[in-house]
């Protein structure tokens, strides 16, 4: 899979600031990058990781307005010229989630949609397709219907239909964000075969660096959208004196599970559409305890977060909360949970505050300044703060939280570990689902894996028997070492 | 290289046939029931659906599943006319009067939507989206407009999960009360709409990004590589439109039943 030239970026003094924003998403930043390099880019949210992206996609300022000072190069040709003889086939572009890129009904007609754009030869469009989906292991699903698949496998029809344009230039905002351990595994596979096999140059925007090692790539830290640290050959050593570790050490006292359980699952089953999720799933936790629900795309552990929510019902087995409890549900996505005009309003929705508990609410959630903003402007990090703080300002004892972590960078994830260990303070019971595996390792008291069984218990003993069966992608060992 | 599979070889006869094909047999049927005077066209129509539904792999029980509503709908049609069309020859008059005209009128309207909706939806059921979209552009109509076609399939199940999801998240925050007058219908409108529509906006400014970013609109042209072609099996569909437009014709010239 052969592409048409060397893909060497020159970024000189690029600055970009969208209209409605004070200060500049990158300020002036400068990067060469070799032609078949692998750079990493890293660095907490809104630090420009996915301006960088788009304005190097061509994205910024063509469709998405803001002012641009500077120039990018591709193999000496500016990607701002109006003549530009840069195109879709030069840079490609695989956005953090799979479901918002995939613009076509059928896996086939997925990856043949850009070849298909470039007016190239129908034998020459069916080549690429085929030669995609093989690189990419996925020539089986090419006539499934893109609905139908899982998270893992929409991403690498998203990645095989980039791969059918031959870019020489892959970029990859956050590839992993969305996908499970086993899936995200996958991914860095695959990049690693992009590099070695193809010799693209990739340039690839993550939080979890470890697994990337084996690339030996660059890495890039932009803070407040300025390059702050670069590091040639990246190494275990480099990221923890960088102050980049994925690994987590949460102090918390052990929880009595003595007496009566607050909530008990009993024999629960549950499908649909002939599949069956849950299957006779037997589980007692108790008041303080946070946990943790891990396990692959599917497995059923949104549909146990339902269960216990009671919007859904078993189709055998009782799922029953021994003491009333009042519930709060944090949703994989905030914006389903934001109903107001402004954040002010939206909080007083659980309850009206005074303007001193209002700064100050806002403030601990890093959101100060935003009272009177529209709450979906904010961007998806920020919309989950607010929805975390909303659903803590009604003190729920049950608290469900589907995959609070994602798009948050360390200090605020930090923030989110607080307010759960508050809640445990309090005796909440907490199920937390989550694909971030060193952390839900080192907060919760006990695991819940659902995959091909379910297997639960202390985290240690859970990550063990984990680790036997070789499924160490949902072993912390995974994310934090440095993975073969 | 393996070349791209256009249909399946295993699959039931109308999901096989050309997607025009099959458009052309829906008009047969919206023809026939609109244009028959009678209640024996339509009647004939109604089974001819029921057999092509099952020819289509769709079980007795599932076509039952699927229609539950129109027949439900229909039934009501039905009585309603009944009840309420006082003309023509009375057959019971006890509690309420029944009468002949009532019950041709009911059983003729029932069967009208019964076959507009049934047929509609046994198009539906066996034509892939994505094979309509392909065979009309087939037929010349700019890329464009067949993208736009399957962008807006492409987001049918999409708004409705998200839907139903934000009702949850209403329900999970106690947002959802008994609406009791227009100020509460009209924060419940609200509350829906806005987070749905914000979604929306959110998923198509994403999916335009990734259109432009393949090469979308770069030429006025694009190559499309599955044509839909049209095979001897199609003459089932074009053969039965034929027919349903001759029997209606036949119908309204010696006004059949």
């Amino acid at each position: 899979m052969s592409c048409a030239s060397a893909g060497e970026i020159s970024v000189q003094s690029l600055t970009v600031r969208y209209p409605d924003r004070k200060k500049p998403a990158l300020d002036a930043v400068s990067e060469r990058i070799r032609a078949g390099e692998t750079v990493v880019v890293t660095g907490p949210s809104g630090s420009g990781k996915t301006t960088l992206f788009r304005v190097l996609a061509g994205f910024v300022p063509s469709m998405i307005r803001a002012k641009v000072k500077g120039d990018i190069l591709i193999d000496g040709v500016s990607i701002f010229l109006e003549d530009s003889p840069l195109s879709a086939a030069d840079v490609g572009l695989v956005q953090q989630d799979p479901d918002a890129q995939i613009c076509t009904l059928n896996v086939w007609e997925e990856v043949a949609f850009g070849p298909e754009n470039l007016c190239l030869a129908p034998e020459e469009v069916i080549a690429r397709v085929e030669e995609s989906l093989a690189f990419l292991g996925i020539s089986h699903l090419s006539d499934r219907e893109t609905i139908h698949l899982s998270g893992g496998e929409k991403q690498r029809v998203a990645i095989a239909s980039i791969l059918a344009l031959r870019p020489q230039v892959i970029l990859l905002d956050e590839p992993t964000a969305n996908l499970d351990p086993l899936a995200a595994r996958g991914v860095f596979d695959l990049l690693r075969r992009l590099k070695d096999e193809e010799g693209r140059t990739l340039i690839v925007a993550e939080h979890r660096l470890a697994p990337l090692l084996p690339l030996h790539p660059r890495l890039v830290l932009l803070e407040d959208g300025s390059v702050t640290k670069r590091q040639a050959a990246v190494q275990r050593a480099d990221l923890d004196r960088l102050g980049l570790r994925a690994g987590w050490e949460i102090p918390h006292a052990s929880v009595a599970r003595q007496g009566t359980p607050a909530l008990v699952l009993d024999n629960v089953s549950f499908g649909y559409d002939g599949a069956r999720l849950l299957d006779h799933l037997s589980l007692q936790v108790w008041p303080g305890e946070i946990l943790g629900v891990i396990g692959p795309n599917g497995s059923g552990k949104t549909t146990l977060l339902r269960l216990v929510a009671g919007l859904e019902r078993p189709s055998s087995g009782r799922v029953v909360q021994t003491k009333t409890m009042t519930p709060g549900y944090v949703f994989q996505q905030p914006h389903q949970q934001i109903f107001e005009r402004s954040v002010r309003l939206e909080l007083a929705l659980d309850g009206t505050m005074d303007c001193g508990k209002l700064a100050s609410v806002l403030s601990r959630a890093r959101l100060e300044g935003f009272e009177e903003a529209p709450p979906l402007s904010l961007s998806q990090g920020e919309q989950r703060r607010l929805t975390v703080t909303t659903t803590l300002s009604r003190a729920p004892d049950l608290l469900l939280l589907d995959e609070p972590f994602i798009g948050q960078d360390r200090r605020n994830v930090e923030w989110l570990v607080s307010q759960l260990l508050a809640s445990r303070e309090r005796g909440a019971v907490t199920l937390l689902v989550s694909h971030d595996v060193p952390l839900v390792g080192a907060l919760c008291d006990r695991l819940l894996y659902l995959g091909e069984e379910a297997l639960e218990g202390e985290a240690s003993a859970v990550f063990g028997r984990l680790e036997k069966s070789g499924r160490e992608a949902f072993t912390p060992g995974f994310w934090e070492g440095d993975p073969a | 290289m393996m070349a791209p599979r256009v249909r399946g070889e295993r699959e039931a006869l109308l999901r096989q046939t050309h997607p025009l094909a099959n458009l052309l047999l829906l008009t047969g049927f919206l023809v026939a029931v609109l244009a028959s005077p009678g209640l024996a066209v339509r009647l004939g129509a109604l089974v001819l659906i029921i057999l092509l539904a099952l020819l289509s792999g769709e079980s007795a029980r599932s076509f039952l599943r699927k229609g539950r509503f129109v027949i439900s709908f229909s039934l009501l049609l039905f009585v309603a006319q009944v009840l309420f069309v006082t003309d023509g020859r009375v057959i019971v008059h006890s509690l309420v009067t029944l009468t002949d005209r009532g019950l041709v009128l009911g059983a003729q309207m029932a069967l009208r939507f019964l076959v507009i909706v049934s047929s509609s939806l046994l198009f539906v059921g066996v034509t892939a989206p994505d094979r309509l979209a392909r065979a009309i552009m087939g037929l010349g109509v700019p890329y464009r407009f067949g993208s736009v076609f399957v962008l807006a399939l492409r987001f049918v199940p999409f708004f409705r999960e998200e839907y139903r999801t934000i009702r949850e998240a209403q329900h999970m925050r106690g947002l959802d009360r008994p609406i009791r007058n227009l100020r509460a219908l009209r924060r419940s409108i609200r509350y829906t709409l806005l987070p749905v529509l914000t979604a929306g906006f959110v998923r198509a400014d994403s999916i335009a990004i990734s259109m432009k970013g393949r090469g979308f609109g770069l030429y006025p042209k694009r190559t499309i590589t599955r044509r839909e072609r049209w095979h001897l099996i199609d003459l089932v569909p074009l053969g039965l439109f034929a027919s349903l437009l001759g029997v209606t014709l036949l119908a309204r010239r010696w006004t059949w039943p």
